[in-house]
């Protein structure tokens, strides 16, 4: 049995996946496709919030806002003045793998390729016992509860939330009872970018922030609606629990390993139920 | 016809004269050799892009002062005296990008050598510079070990005038030496490191019966959680990363977030600036953090020749009032100016700056001394020539926000 170190690591881990994987799902659900340059929001939001706190001097919860209105604001931006322009699956998924290197070396040229932390944020270990928490990671837990209660009010309890579900099951119905869809999409390219913004914003004081650093969130939030299921929310947030507590338990047991593990199980499930265990049936 | 006839006779009048006079306005090239230094071109593929790009562009400025200050005299071989000159070139830290970089560098830019290749592209670089006949001055890796793809007969120009897992194995005997009463060392490096390279540091640690653990992590790797946890169960209390330095802060830092505060941490390579290390890991959990030092006006077991301590001095001082802060990087030194020495030591023993077959002679098993000490090319059993350099082995740790000396276990000759 791992120690509780691995537990709790990979809770964090769940936290970040299940953030990630619940704004690219979203966007897909409305927009229909797949941003893949998701992880480079998530890149910016570390480096946003690098600047703020450390330049600007402004507390770090304001700055994981901040982080989330500016890049909800890229977001929309590259929607309307990019992804709208581009017809057809293939050639928006040309655009936006595109995206990722065009972000890259813009953050490179704007920030240094340096590796840069933000280690003083919330200094101290909570000890309990046999193992040791940081503040800073009990801050991902908060953070990650905070969200999901956020956007599960927003979904469940505003016209903005009913109207993306109404328009995520049925496009054309939702439109006919006067849902602007084209609006919508907009709205929520700019939840899902702002999402990532926060999660990679409430994970810089933990990492190291660099312009490459949105790579692999990406990868492993494309694997958790993978498992969950493409288009469900929930089986986003699902696929998120089991991810990071896979990854982590594999990791102690296999070392580099877990990858190949990981993409492995990923294959595994396409196979047996490829819709996802909360996705909607392919028959 | 006469009229297109004057018209021909102009033209070529003109041409004649406008030649005149172009070869009248010319500067004399000859002149200009004999009557100043003579300059040799040398190339340098580095990393100036992408994630390894902040350690080539570091060592670019400093090495091009220290170029000026050596100019000054220069050296002579003969009766004429000669100049370096350096070119860098973004190889991009890839296969294709080095194999660009050293054909822009030989063909373009006809440089007679190139040094400090520290870069993952072995194999492209040599392969170019082989060719071309161009002595190629880089380190020592999985390439290069017995069994690797270097192979003295194919590759006769190339030199490995740095060591790279003779180096581990320096490292580790010096942390050992500094901390006698440690447990167990726990080594690190990322899957790209992985190969005969370390089979056979492993090999020597045995010998040496250093106690050790290692463990690999996957290239991009953040989270080191499960990697700390398993060094903790296997007993470990110095963490020696030889992969890249990001993996090494964030190892510090998760370390002391776990509980782990008492752990010694370190990387194989220089630290660009404490306050990088500082800035990722938390100024406590970096206290003590390891890493290989260069600067030769500290090292306690390896003489320097005192000129080329100055030299480098002036070069950092240098670069510090042009940048307006201190400049505190030393891994330059063990690169740049070394190399440099050794060719220029070496053209002068060879007699020529033209014959590579000559100078490579003279650098085969040949004593140099440099800006890292005095060593002597060894290693021809096991790499099958003796154009393998020895190190200073020098370690510093960080104390407070500063770099200071730790320990030295210089690295003299191999088999």
């Amino acid at each position: 049995m791992p120690p509780a170190g691995i537990w709790i690591d990979g809770l964090i881990q769940s936290c970040i996946y299940m953030t990630m994987a619940f704004g690219m799902v979203l966007v897909f659900s409305i927009l229909g496709i797949l941003n893949w340059a998701h992880g480079q929001f998530y890149m910016f939001g570390a480096i946003i919030v690098y600047y703020t706190v450390t330049a600007g001097g402004i507390p770090f919860p304001i700055s994981i806002l901040i982080s989330g209105l500016l890049m909800a604001v890229l977001g929309i931006s590259v929607k309307k003045l990019v992804i709208d322009r581009v017809k057809g699956d293939l050639y928006v998924g040309v655009v936006t793998i595109s995206l990722i290197f065009f972000f890259e070396g813009a953050a490179s040229i704007l920030f240094g390729m340096q590796d840069r932390g933000l280690s003083m944020l919330l200094p101290g270990v909570m000890n309990l016992g046999s193992f040791s928490i940081s503040y800073q990671k009990v801050a991902v837990l908060i953070f990650t509860l905070v969200v999901m209660v956020a956007m599960y009010i927003v979904l469940n309890r505003t016209k903005v939330g009913r109207a993306i579900r109404a328009t995520a099951q049925q496009p054309d119905a939702a439109s006919l009872y006067g849902v602007s869809v084209e609006r919508l999409s907009l709205t929520v390219m700019g939840i899902g970018c702002g999402l990532a913004a926060m999660a990679g914003s409430i994970m810089a004081p933990v990492y190291s922030i660099n312009p490459f650093m949105g790579r692999i969130p990406m990868i492993m939030a494309l694997l958790a609606i993978v498992i969950g299921g493409i288009g469900s929310l929930t089986g986003a947030i699902v696929g998120g629990i089991i991810l990071g507590f896979l990854n982590s338990v594999i990791a102690y047991y296999l070392s580099y390993f877990s990858e190949v593990v990981l993409f492995l199980l990923v294959i595994f499930i396409l196979l047996v139920r490829p819709q996802g265990l909360f996705g909607a049936s392919l028959k | 016809m006469k009229k297109s006839y004057g018209i021909a006779t102009i033209l070529v009048t003109a041409v004649m004269v406008l030649g005149i006079l172009g070869i009248a306005g010319a500067p004399n090239t000859t002149q200009a050799q004999t009557s100043g230094p003579i300059i040799i071109k040398v190339g340098t593929p580095t990393a100036l892009s992408g994630p390894a790009g902040p350690w080539g562009q570091i060592g670019v400025a400093p090495i091009q002062a220290w170029v000026e200050l050596f100019n000054k005299e220069g050296f002579k071989v003969g009766n004429k005296t000669y100049n370096f000159q350096v070119i860098n070139v973004d190889d991009k830290n890839t296969p294709e990008g080095g194999a660009a970089a050293a054909k822009k560098l030989i063909y373009e830019d006809k440089v007679k050598f190139i040094i400090s290749h520290w870069t993952w592209n072995f194999p492209s670089v040599s392969a170019v510079a082989n060719q071309a006949k161009v002595i190629y001055l880089c380190r020592t890796g999985n390439e290069a070990v017995p069994g690797g793809v270097y192979d003295p007969k194919k590759q006769p120009y190339t030199v490995f005038a740095n060591p790279s897992h003779e180096q581990f194995i320096s490292d580790i005997f010096a942390i050992a030496e500094a901390f006698p009463n440690y447990k167990r060392i726990g080594i690190n490096d990322s899957t790209l490191g992985k190969g005969i390279g370390w089979d056979y540091v492993d090999r020597e640690l045995d010998k040496a019966k250093i106690r050790y653990h290692h463990e690999w992590y996957a290239p991009g790797t953040q989270d080191f959680t499960p990697y700390i946890t398993r060094y903790n169960e296997a007993g470990c209390d110095i963490i020696y990363g030889a992969g890249d330095v990001m993996a090494a802060m964030l190892i510090t830092k998760q370390r002391w977030e776990m509980g782990f505060k008492t752990w010694r941490t370190g990387t194989a390579g220089t630290l660009l600036d404490p306050m990088m290390y500082i800035g990722v890991s938390g100024l406590e959990a970096s206290q003590g953090f390891i890493a290989q030092y260069f600067a030769n006006w500290d090292f306690k077991k390896t003489k320097v020749n005192p000129k080329y301590i100055k030299e480098c001095q002036e070069a950092m001082a240098m670069i510090s009032k042009q940048q307006g802060k201190p400049y505190l990087y030393t891994g330059w030194i063990g690169w740049g100016p070394h190399h440099l020495q050794i060719l220029a030591q070496a053209m002068q023993r060879a007699g020529t700056v033209d014959n590579p077959d000559a100078i490579m002679k003279a650098i085969r098993g040949g004593t140099f001394d440099t800006a890292i000490g005095k060593f002597t090319f060894s290693g021809a059993k096991t790499y099958g020539s003796p154009i393998v350099f020895g190190t200073p082995g020098c370690l510093s740790q960080i104390k407070g926000d500063k770099e200071v000396y730790l320990s030295e276990h210089p690295l003299t000759s191999l088999p």
